[in-house]
């Protein structure tokens, strides 16, 4: 098959040296290592905390590891993701031939991803954190022949050391003040530091792992390392990395600092929701498979913080109830989010596995060629739109009824953000439908726009096998939410601070204390199915008595067959939006149209180009960045290479020292 | 008031219908007051356009007596072909009938429709409708009026 080097996933070819058990044995580790976090994290949420220090793994301050209920269930949600594409990825790399170098550091980012939330002091956080930066910063790099994956790693690094920057000062300063290097000491000191350290300490934190968790406005990576990135990589990644961003806030803001005052969560709310306002958008503008998947993941990560946001203004305006439907709302989200993320990523590696490409203006027609990755893929878009059914729908709906039944009474601050904030989460659903009947429509479904997409390849068995457990989470949550209701009682009571001690109690009808409203997944899709099993029977009865069925050609307007050219592409079903959102997506489209010398009535050709930039970097990142070079250039005009004038430098320094210090 | 007085002064426009003809030509579907066409332009100089739109306009109003157009052969009764069939049409009239689903009718409008008129033996001219589908209804005429028009659609539906 003839693979454009743009579009294509090919990983670097191994020439020798990598032998064929050699996926098999990265995938299979990379699986138990999942494994293995599920039955530790989950140990931990139901049992005992777990405790363990070595001291010699880590300099200076040795290894420490603490597993409480809210550190285990993201271990877990990391372990479960992991699973499932340690499986997929021994397909995945036998298909791709992953060299020696992607093979070995797979299963070191999962141990790494494992190793944050375990953490239990600030030096193996801040360890494990960075660990899990260079990892996966390596990985995103595995394709580093192209020039779109190098500039995508730089972007990750970037943003990602800066995020870091602001965390170390954060926690640095926070141990410091509380005089303990552990989470537990600094929640013990917590209530006695001083309030200006612990505002600094929210918004470091805020921006710091806001950028893991790709929230605007420093998101701009994401959309640029996760289509880079190979797709086993890219799901884990965008299904147990960012979750981590929203560990860190609740680790840290919520349970370590006990809350704060009602602008923090109206902040965090206010991030949440342009985030998720601004990745849905791009999402639905997208052509580009794995980055409208990744700008759902900003969608998603803003929800999530807008939900934590939310219960934590509703906690510290003393409506505890309701801040603990939010609460809830989040966590929900966030394993809802891990599995039909995962899902998502793994199905476009799928497609990019068989068709060689990602550009859903030339692929289509998959669902004949590759069914199982069409139904799989579904499963996933149906999660990540929020209707009912899908995995993404009982914390959206959460979300919405903790904002709905929030009493506002003659408080200004909830009469204003409640009902805007309720105004975002609405958007947000509608555009993400856009978005993801987007990716299925015309990804999937019609003719195959391409050659490539035309000799589309199923997925190999062990790849099905690793989508079907992703699909398995989405199911779960999607009809039984109520099997994680154990587990997110017991996370929550850890977080007192959001009325976490008497949250909603999931069973088979979510029922909200305190606040009207029920529903019942599992009893709508029980009804669902009923549903179309009756009308499949009724389509059935008396089929003997109809008369047979007639072929006739497609009816295409009395012209000659439909051609693929026909149809709905990506760009041209996101147009109209496009057009609406203008202000705000700012396009960058050129029409430029080529008359016969002849005649300005005839036209000879007509060329169209449309680029979609993400506005936030254009307007926010290249201005410091030309800022930052200008200053360069300012400096280097002072390095003329004469020695006087840099001893005359020296001596000016020297003297504004000596004045200084005087 | 100035809309209302208006309208007493104009009137009533929809021109008083004479009495039904006699049905004779069985609905395809069977129903009564009820006909769905599609319009099938064959190679017409668009003399019958002209004059179909006025039986459709509020005038003549052929709506009220059941007969309706709708945009695809796929929702239709019945096909009204206008003009002689052209070489370039012939294809495509095949193919709009039989993308009609079953029953159907096939009403041959103006002379050119129904024997090649004035248009017979040109060189762009494959033939009459009903050399390329069996015609069920011819309507003579360069161009029908009208008031021929709803008749005609009337002796269908019965209205
Ligand atoms: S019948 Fe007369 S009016 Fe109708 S298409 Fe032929 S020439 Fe034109």
């Amino acid at each position: 098959m003839k693979r454009d080097p743009v579009a294509s996933g090919t990983a670097v070819r191994s020439g020798t040296g990598v032998a064929s058990g050699a996926p098999a044995v990265s995938g299979g580790v990379t699986a138990a290592l999942g494994a293995l976090g599920v039955v530790v994290g989950l140990r931990a949420v139901f049992g005992a905390p777990l405790h363990a220090s070595i001291g010699w793994l880590v300099p200076f301050a040795g290894l420490r590891i603490d597993l409480d209920p809210l550190g285990g269930a993201f271990m877990a949600l990391t372990g479960a993701v992991a699973a499932a594409v340690g499986v997929y990825a021994i397909g995945y790399a036998r298909r791709e031939h992953w060299a020696r170098f992607p093979l070995v550091m797979l299963p070191v980012f999962v141990l790494t991803l494992l190793v944050v939330p375990a953490a239990g002091s600030v030096t193996t956080f801040l360890f494990g954190w960075e660990a899990m930066a260079l990892t996966s910063l390596a990985l995103v790099l595995t394709e580093h022949h192209r020039d779109e994956v190098r500039s995508a790693g730089l972007f990750y690094a970037v943003l990602t050391q800066i995020g870091f920057v602001a965390i170390l000062v954060a926690l640095v300063s926070l141990s410091s003040a509380s005089g303990s290097g552990d989470f537990a000491g600094i929640r013990a000191a917590a209530g006695d530091l001083g309030p200006a350290l612990r505002n600094g300490v929210f918004l470091l934190t805020v921006v710091g792992f806001g950028s893991k968790a790709g929230l605007l406005p420093l998101h701009a990576w994401l959309p640029r390392a996760h289509p880079e990135a190979p797709s086993p990589v890219s799901a884990l990644m965008s299904a147990a990395m960012v979750n981590l961003g929203i560990y860190g806030i609740v680790r840290i803001d919520v349970q370590a600092l006990g809350g704060g005052p009602r602008w923090w969560g109206t902040t965090l709310m206010v991030v949440g929701a342009a985030s998720a306002v601004f990745g849905v958008l791009q999402a639905s503008v997208s052509a580009d498979l794995k980055r409208l998947l990744a700008y759902s993941t900003t969608e998603n990560m803003g929800l999530i913080a807008m939900a934590i946001g939310a219960s934590m203004l509703l906690g510290a305006s003393g409506l505890a109830s309701v801040a603990a439907i939010a609460l809830t709302a989040a966590l929900l989200h966030l394993v809802a989010h891990a599995a039909f993320k995962a899902l998502g990523f793994l199905a476009a590696g799928s497609v990019l596995a068989g068709t060689g490409l990602r550009d859903l203006d030339r692929l289509g027609g998959l669902a004949r060629r590759m069914p199982y990755t069409t139904v799989l893929f579904g499963i996933a878009a149906l999660g990540a739109t929020g209707l009912p059914l899908g995995a993404g729908f009982v914390g959206e709906w959460l979300l919405l009824q903790s904002l709905i039944h929030t009493p506002q009474g003659d408080n200004t601050l909830l009469s204003l953000v409640i009902p805007l904030s309720i105004g975002a989460l609405a958007l947000t659903t509608g555009l993400g439908i856009v978005a993801m009947v987007k990716a299925f429509g015309i990804g999937f479904l019609a003719r195959p726009r391409s050659e490539g997409a035309e000799k589309a390849r199923e997925a190999s068995p062990t790849m099905l096998v690793g989508m079907a457990l992703a699909a398995l989470g989405c199911v779960v949550v999607a009809v039984a939410p109520a099997a994680l209701g154990p587990a997110l009682t017991r996370v929550a009571s850890t977080l007192p601070s959001v009325g976490g001690d008497q949250g909603p109690k999931l069973g088979a009808i979510l029922r909200l204390p305190g606040a009207a409203g029920s529903v019942s997944p599992a009893i709508l899709a029980a009804a669902f199915a009923v549903a179309i099993s009756l009308v499949l029977l009724l389509a059935r009865w008396g089929v003997g008595a109809r008369p047979a069925a007639v072929v006739r050609p497609l009816w295409a307007g009395g012209g000659p067959a439909l051609t693929p050219r026909m149809q709905y592409t990506a760009t041209s079903f996101a147009e109209p939006l496009q057009r609406v959102f203008d202000d705000v997506l700012r396009p960058d489209t050129d029409v430029a149209v080529t008359h016969v010398a002849e005649s300005r009535y005839l036209i000879e050709k007509i060329t169209f180009r449309t680029a979609q930039a993400d506005a936030v970097e254009e307007h926010l990142y290249w201005p410091v960045v030309r800022a930052v070079a200008a200053v360069a250039r300012g400096v280097r005009k002072a390095h003329t290479g004469s020695i006087h004038l840099y001893l005359l430098f020296g001596t000016i320094g020297l003297l504004v020292v000596i004045v200084v210090g005087r | 008031m100035s809309w209302a007085t208006r309208i007493l002064k104009v009137g009533r426009i929809v021109q008083a219908s004479p009495a039904a003809p006699a049905r004779t030509v069985p609905s395809p579907t069977g129903t009564r007051a009820s006909l769905q066409i599609r319009h099938v332009d064959a190679g017409s100089c668009n003399g019958c356009e002209l004059e179909l739109s006025g039986a459709f306009s509020s005038v003549y109003d052929a709506e009220q007596f059941g007969a309706r157009l709708v945009a695809s052969p796929r929702h239709a009764d019945a096909l009204v072909v206008t003009g002689v069939v052209t070489h370039n049409m012939r294809g495509p009239l095949i193919d709009t009938l039989a993308a009609t689903p079953e029953p159907k009718l096939v009403i041959a409008m103006g002379d050119c429709a129904c024997d090649g008129g004035m248009f017979r033996n040109g060189y762009g001219v494959a033939g009459a409708v009903g050399d390329f589908v069996p015609v069920d209804v011819e309507l003579r005429g360069c161009p029908p009026t009208p008031d021929q028009i709803v008749e005609t659609l009337r002796k269908v539906t019965g209205r």
